[in-house]
C-alpha cells in the first residue's frame, strides 16, 4: 500500500429529516499524517460530516471507516476541538487538561507529567492554576487544544478552532498548530470559513458546497513545507484560492441565496 | 444598610463623598425613627396601633436579657424550618436528578409536580395540621412543603441545560453517564440549585411561622400571636424583628455558601482558590518543569 489510509467514506449520507440532507454521497480517503482543510458556506455540512466521523452521530446511509473499522461510536484515537474552548469553569488549566486521564481512569504521576508538558507547549506556562475565566479567549483555546494532546489522539478533528478569535491570535494560533501536527503521525482534520487559511494549512483542501452538503472538491495544495506566510502572496497560492472560489461559485450560480 | 449599586435601583442619585453618605443615612434614620417615636410620645400614633420605637427597642431586650424568654421559641422555630428546609430540599432535589435522569418519569410524573406548586402551600395547613397534629412535625411539615418546589425546579433545569458543546466533549472522551453527571451536570447546575436553595430557605421560615400561627403551643409565630390577642403590641413588633433577624441570619448563611462553593464566579475568589491549588499540587507533584 502506498499511502496508509486512516479514514475513507463512501457514499457517506446524513440526513436529519425530509427537508435536511447535511451529507450526501462524500467520497474521500484520508491518509496518515495529513492535513485536510474541509472549506464551505455556512449550513453546508462540516460539523456534521466531523461529528460522523468522531462517532458522534450515525450516519444515515454509505461506509465510513476509521482505520478499516465502521465507525460506531467515540473512538479513543480521534480527538475533538470546537469553536468555544468548552472548559469547565471550576477547574483550573491543568485539571481541565487532565479530564481526559480523569474520564479513563488513568490518571497518575506520568499522565500529570504529560499534562503539564503539553502546557508548557501550547505556550500557558505560569498559567497552569489558572481558572478559566482568568484567561483570555486565545489563551482558553490553548487549554483546549493542550486538552486535546492530552487525548493521545492521532486523528484529530478540529471545528474552526480559533474561529472565534481576532486575527492576530488566530495565525498565531494556526502556526503553532502546523508545528504541533506535523510529521507522519498526526492526522488533522480542520474546519474552516476562510479559504485562505484553509489554503494555507493543508496538504488538502476539500470544499464543501451546500443543499445538499456534498464534497464538491478535493485540492491537493503542493506548496513548500512548512509554511510561512509569506508564501500566501505567490502566483501559485493565489492560484489555489481561486480555484476554490471557481468551485464554490460554480455552485452558488443561479442558486437562491 | 448598605447601599445598592450604584448602578442599578440608585441610578439617577447623586454621588455623595462617603461622610455624606453616612450623614444622608443618618438623616433619614432619624427622620424616620424620630418622627415615629415623637408621634407615638405626643399622641399622635395610638400605642395600640404602633407602638413607639424606644417600646419595642425595650422589649427586645428584656425578652433577650432580662427574662431570656426568647431563647426557647428561637431555637424551636430555627429548628423546625431547618428541618423542613432539609427535607423539602431533599425531596425536591430527589425528585429533580430522577426526573433529569428518567425521561419517562420527567414526562408522566413531574407536571404533578408543578401543579403542586400552583397550588398555593399556606392554604393546605389545616391539612398538616389535622394528619401531623399540633405538635413540631406539623410545622416541618409545612416549611418541607413550601420549600420544595425551588430546589426542584431548579436542579431540574440546571441539570438539563447543559452546554451542548460540553455534552459532546463528554461523550467522544468516552464518559460513563455517571462521569458526565458527576462532573459536568452537578457543577454546571450548582449556581441555579444554589439560586434554589436561597428561595427554599424563606420559604421554611414563612412556612414554619404560618403552621405556628395556626396552633402551636411554642415557636416564635405562636409568640407574637399571643401577645396581639393581649393587644401587646410592643411585644408582638419585638416578636416580627425577631423574625427578620432569623431570616436575616438564614440568608446570610446562604450567601456564605454561595460564596464558598461558587469560588469560580468571583474574581477574588478564584485567585484565593488558585493559589491554593497550587500549593497543593506543588505539595503533591512537586514542581515539573524542573525534572
Ligand atoms: N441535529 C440536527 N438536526 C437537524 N438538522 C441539523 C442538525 N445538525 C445540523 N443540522 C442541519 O444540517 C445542516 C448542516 O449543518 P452543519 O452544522 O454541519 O453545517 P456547518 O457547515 O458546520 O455550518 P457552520 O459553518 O455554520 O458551522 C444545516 O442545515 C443544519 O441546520
Ligand atoms: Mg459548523
Amino acid at each position: 500500500m502506498a499511502e496508509d489510509i486512516v479514514i475513507s467514506g463512501s457514499g457517506l449520507r446524513k440526513q436529519f429529516n425530509e427537508n435536511v440532507i447535511a451529507v450526501e454521497d462524500a467520497n474521500f480517503t484520508i491518509p496518515r499524517g495529513s492535513f485536510i482543510s474541509l472549506v464551505g458556506p455556512s449550513g453546508c455540512g462540516k460539523s456534521t460530516l466531523l461529528r460522523l466521523i468522531s462517532g458522534l452521530i450515525e450516519k444515515s446511509e454509505g461506509d465510513l471507516l476509521v482505520r478499516s473499522n465502521e465507525v460506531v461510536g467515540p473512538r479513543s484515537d480521534i480527538g475533538m476541538m470546537f469553536q468555544k474552548a468548552v472548559l469547565l469553569d471550576w477547574r483550573t488549566s491543568i485539571e481541565n487538561v487532565l479530564l481526559p486521564d480523569e474520564i479513563r481512569g488513568t490518571i497518575d504521576t506520568d499522565a500529570k507529567k504529560r499534562a503539564w508538558d503539553h502546557l508548557q507547549l501550547v505556550g500557558l506556562k505560569d498559567f497552569e492554576f489558572s481558572f478559566p475565566r482568568q484567561l483570555s479567549g486565545g489563551m482558553q483555546q490553548r487549554v483546549a487544544l493542550a486538552r486535546l494532546l492530552q487525548t493521545g489522539a492521532d486523528i484529530m478533528l478540529l471545528d474552526e478552532p480559533f474561529g472565534a478569535l481576532d486575527e492576530f491570535t488566530r495565525e498565531r494560533l494556526n502556526d503553532e498548530l502546523l508545528r504541533i501536527v506535523e510529521g507522519p503521525d498526526i492526522t488533522t482534520l480542520f474546519v474552516t470559513h476562510n479559504i485562505q487559511e484553509a489554503i494555507y494549512l493543508a496538504d488538502q483542501v476539500f470544499v464543501m458546497t451546500p443543499r445538499p452538503g456534498r464534497i464538491a472538491a478535493q485540492i491537493k495544495i503542493d506548496l513548500p513545507t512548512p509554511r510561512n506566510i509569506d508564501m500566501t502572496t505567490t502566483p501559485e497560492f493565489n492560484n489555489y484560492v481561486q480555484q476554490v472560489r471557481d468551485v464554490l461559485s460554480g455552485h452558488l450560480d443561479g442558486q437562491p441565496l | 444598610m448598605s447601599d445598592i449599586g450604584s448602578d442599578g435601583v440608585l441610578a439617577g442619585v447623586k454621588e455623595l463623598s462617603p461622610v455624606q453618605k453616612t450623614l444622608a443615612h443618618g438623616l433619614v434614620f432619624l427622620v424616620l425613627f424620630g418622627g415615629w417615636e415623637l408621634g407615638s410620645r405626643m399622641g399622635y400614633v395610638n400605642e395600640l396601633i404602633m407602638p413607639a420605637p424606644t417600646s419595642i427597642a425595650y422589649r427586645l431586650y428584656e425578652m433577650f436579657f432580662v427574662t431570656g424568654s426568647i431563647y426557647w421559641h428561637y431555637i424551636i422555630t430555627m429548628y423546625e424550618a431547618t428541618m423542613g428546609f432539609i427535607i423539602g430540599v431533599s425531596i425536591g432535589m430527589g425528585l429533580a436528578i430522577t426526573a433529569a435522569i428518567s425521561p419517562v418519569f420527567r414526562r408522566y410524573w413531574a407536571p404533578y409536580a408543578v401543579v403542586f406548586n400552583v397550588t398555593p402551600g399556606i392554604a393546605v395547613t389545616p391539612f398538616i395540621i389535622a394528619w401531623f397534629g399540633f405538635g413540631w412535625s406539623s410545622k416541618i411539615a409545612l416549611a418541607a412543603l413550601v420549600c420544595f418546589f425551588p430546589p426542584f425546579i431548579n436542579t431540574l433545569t440546571g441539570l438539563l441545560n447543559i452546554d451542548k458543546d460540553a455534552t459532546e466533549l463528554f461523550r467522544s472522551l468516552g464518559s460513563t453517564k455517571k462521569q458526565y453527571f458527576q462532573k459536568c451536570q452537578i457543577p454546571s447546575a450548582l449556581p441555579i440549585i444554589i439560586a434554589g436553595l436561597k428561595l427554599a430557605m424563606t420559604g421554611a421560615l414563612i412556612g414554619t411561622i404560618v403552621a405556628q400561627f395556626f396552633s402551636a403551643s411554642e415557636g416564635v409565630g405562636i409568640l407574637m400571636q399571643r401577645f396581639a390577642f393581649r393587644l401587646n403590641m410592643d411585644g408582638s413588633f419585638a416578636a416580627l424583628i425577631v423574625m427578620s433577624l432569623m431570616g436575616l441570619s438564614l440568608f446570610t448563611l446562604m450567601e456564605y455558601m454561595d460564596y464558598k462553593v461558587l469560588y469560580w464566579r468571583r474574581h477574588s475568589r478564584m485567585e484565593e482558590v488558585s493559589a491554593k491549588r497550587k500549593k497543593q499540587w506543588l505539595k503533591q507533584n512537586g514542581d515539573m518543569s524542573q525534572a
